[in-house]
């Protein structure tokens, strides 16, 4: 059967990047989750605080916050990892001439960075719901989180495998990654900007994801065309995943 | 000199096939529609000097690397149609080593085993058995960025014999070893091959070559220039040489015969000179310096 080969075949491509998370562990789980929980104290109380209804704001970002770190826990490592093992270590080769299918290669090597999305937002959501009781988390909301570290892993892996220097990807993160951060609705209401400002982040992938998560933490429902957007991003950075290491072309 | 020396692997018991492979990079041509067979059982040889275009066309050949246009077929299986059943039968030790530097050596052959769907049971019976073999034991556990080269490379090519592939392609497997080691991988290379498998090989020492290959192609910027045994290579530029020392230069000549070689050195009088068999760097210079013979008598 195609799929579970390839479901098998993933966690052999996996396998090597997950040996390297365990032994970092340690700088996985500050790398994770010190940013976003900085953000939660200093957003949520020193912000929210001093202009009166701290709590309330906790409550509003916390789920921005779990969505932000399922870009910030993937993006920067995966891509880094997978320029390095492409362009340092030549190790990458290994995955182009051994027997398994392209599909498999793309999914094996976001693996690493759903763990790491997996370790992270259960301490910020351990955290969150310490300081906010009422926080709830469903069956929904795990599986959007999932789903979007999933695609911004597979957005990591793209740009690792697509870019030549490791400047180039610096430069996308300080262009794209980093404004994404702080104004996809993670950190306050999109509808607070500017109507043409709100068009253009309308379009990003995590004001999508930070939709459906506060939506699922919220009232338990899924807006489903916010879905959409995120299927349609997960599926063309596979496409072009899968375009790339077919061709040869990485 | 490919289209009159009658060796060329064609026609015959073929596990590699390349017809007509071009590889460019931007509007440069590393190789340039390069068509040779390796037949199965034997040692193949890629000489050439530095850029002449080695790697690429291996890299190509194990689809690492995209072919701008032309074909290779492995083991029957075309690199393009059937990638997956031709990716089985190939192993390669690549010339920059390619192991993931921030894992130990246990952990990168681990993960070769698991990419090639090795079971655990023989992954102990078998593989961990070649990691000793090769002296490997003491350094499982070390992380491969604290390796030396030499044991660097030992690990890479555990890694790319461990699947039992039908052919192996080791590029420049013996750059920056030392003497023992470097025969220790001779000594694996015959074991291999009597084996059964299929040795390709790329490197600048022309004495491994003239040990281990059944056959040599020469390439140079990015073509063959000739291909064939050591033999016949030796015979297309004159089995013979006359090596004449005037001051510091050496001048050589090749020469068909013994007798002509013999003749030819007397003839020269009163000068220091000496007549010996032609070996394969002698061959290397001469034809890969652009000087291919039509005359079996060359000054240089
Ligand atoms: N990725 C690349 N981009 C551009 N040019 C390349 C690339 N890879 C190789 N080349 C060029 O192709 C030519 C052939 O390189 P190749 O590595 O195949 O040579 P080689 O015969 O293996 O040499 P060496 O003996 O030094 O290993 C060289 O001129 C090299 O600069
Ligand atoms: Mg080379």
């Amino acid at each position: 059967m195609w799929i579970t080969d390839v479901i098998d075949e993933s966690y052999r491509v996996a396998w090597g990047d997950l040996c390297h998370l365990k032994s970092n562990l340690l700088e996985v789980l500050l790398t994770g989750t010190v940013g976003p929980l900085l953000y939660l104290l200093a957003f949520g109380y020193g912000i929210g605080g001093s202009m009166g209804g701290g709590e309330e704001y906790v409550a509003f970002i916390l789920p921005g916050i779990l969505a932000l770190a399922t870009l910030s826990a993937t993006f920067s490592t995966v891509s880094m990892r997978t320029l390095i093992q492409r362009l340092f270590y030549m190790s990458f080769d290994e995955l182009l001439l051994c027997p398994i299918h392209v599909s498999a290669v793309v999914v094996g090597k976001t693996l690493a960075g759903m763990a790491r999305v997996v370790i992270s937002c259960s301490i910020i959501l351990l955290v969150g719901c310490l300081i906010v009781p009422d926080a709830s988390v469903n069956v929904q909301t795990v599986l959007i989180l999932l789903l979007s570290a999933f695609m911004f892993s597979l957005l990591g892996f793209l740009a690792g495998i697509a870019v030549r220097r490791t400047n180039t990807l610096s430069l996308i993160s300080a262009v794209v990654i980093v404004p994404m951060t702080f104004l996809c609705g993670t950190l306050f209401d999109v509808s607070a900007l500017p109507s043409w400002a709100a068009s253009v982040i309308n379009v990003l992938p995590l004001t999508h994801v930070s939709e459906l998560v506060r939506s699922a933490m919220g009232s338990g429902t899924v807006p489903s065309d916010s879905l959409a957007v995120v299927f349609v991003y997960t599926a063309l950075f596979f496409g072009l995943c899968w375009y790339l290491i077919r061709t040869n072309r990485c | 000199m490919t289209s009159d020396c009658s060796n060329d692997g064609m026609g015959k018991d073929s596990i590699v096939e390349v017809s007509d492979l071009t590889v460019r990079f931007g509007d440069f041509t590393a190789v340039d529609g390069v068509s040779f067979n390796v037949r199965r059982g034997e040692v193949f040889a890629f000489l050439g000097p530095n850029g002449a275009g080695k790697t690429t066309t291996i890299r190509t050949i194990t689809t690492i690397q995209r072919a701008t246009s032309g074909r290779v077929v492995i083991d029957g299986f075309d690199i393009d149609t059937h990638r997956l059943e031709a990716r089985r039968r190939i192993g390669i030790a690549q010339q920059h080593i390619s192991l993931d530097n921030e894992l130990t050596v246990a952990q990168n052959i681990r993960h070769h085993a698991m990419l090639h769907k090795i079971p655990r049971s023989e992954y102990r019976t078998r593989v961990l058995p070649i990691a000793s073999g090769l002296g490997l034991d003491p350094y499982m556990s070390r992380r491969v960025s604290d390796l030396s080269g030499g044991w660097k490379r030992r690990a890479a090519i555990t890694c790319a014999i461990l699947h039992e592939p039908s052919v192996l392609f080791l590029d420049e497997p013996t750059a920056g070893l030392d003497t023992q080691s470097r025969h220790i991988l001779w000594d694996l290379v015959r074991d291999l091959n009597a084996g059964g498998t299929t040795v390709f090989l790329t490197t600048h020492y022309m004495d491994e070559a003239e040990a281990l290959c059944d056959r040599v192609a020469i390439i140079s910027s990015g073509r063959i220039s000739a291909i064939g045994t050591v033999d016949e290579l030796r015979e297309s530029v004159g089995p013979y040489t006359v090596e004449v020392t005037e001051g510091s230069k050496v001048a050589v000549t090749r020469h068909p015969t013994l007798e002509d070689a013999r003749a030819y050195a007397e003839s020269l009088g009163d000068v220091l000179c000496n007549v010996r068999l032609t070996n394969l760097e002698d061959v290397f210079l001469d034809i890969s310096g652009g000087k291919c013979l039509v005359d079996h008598r060359c000054h240089r």
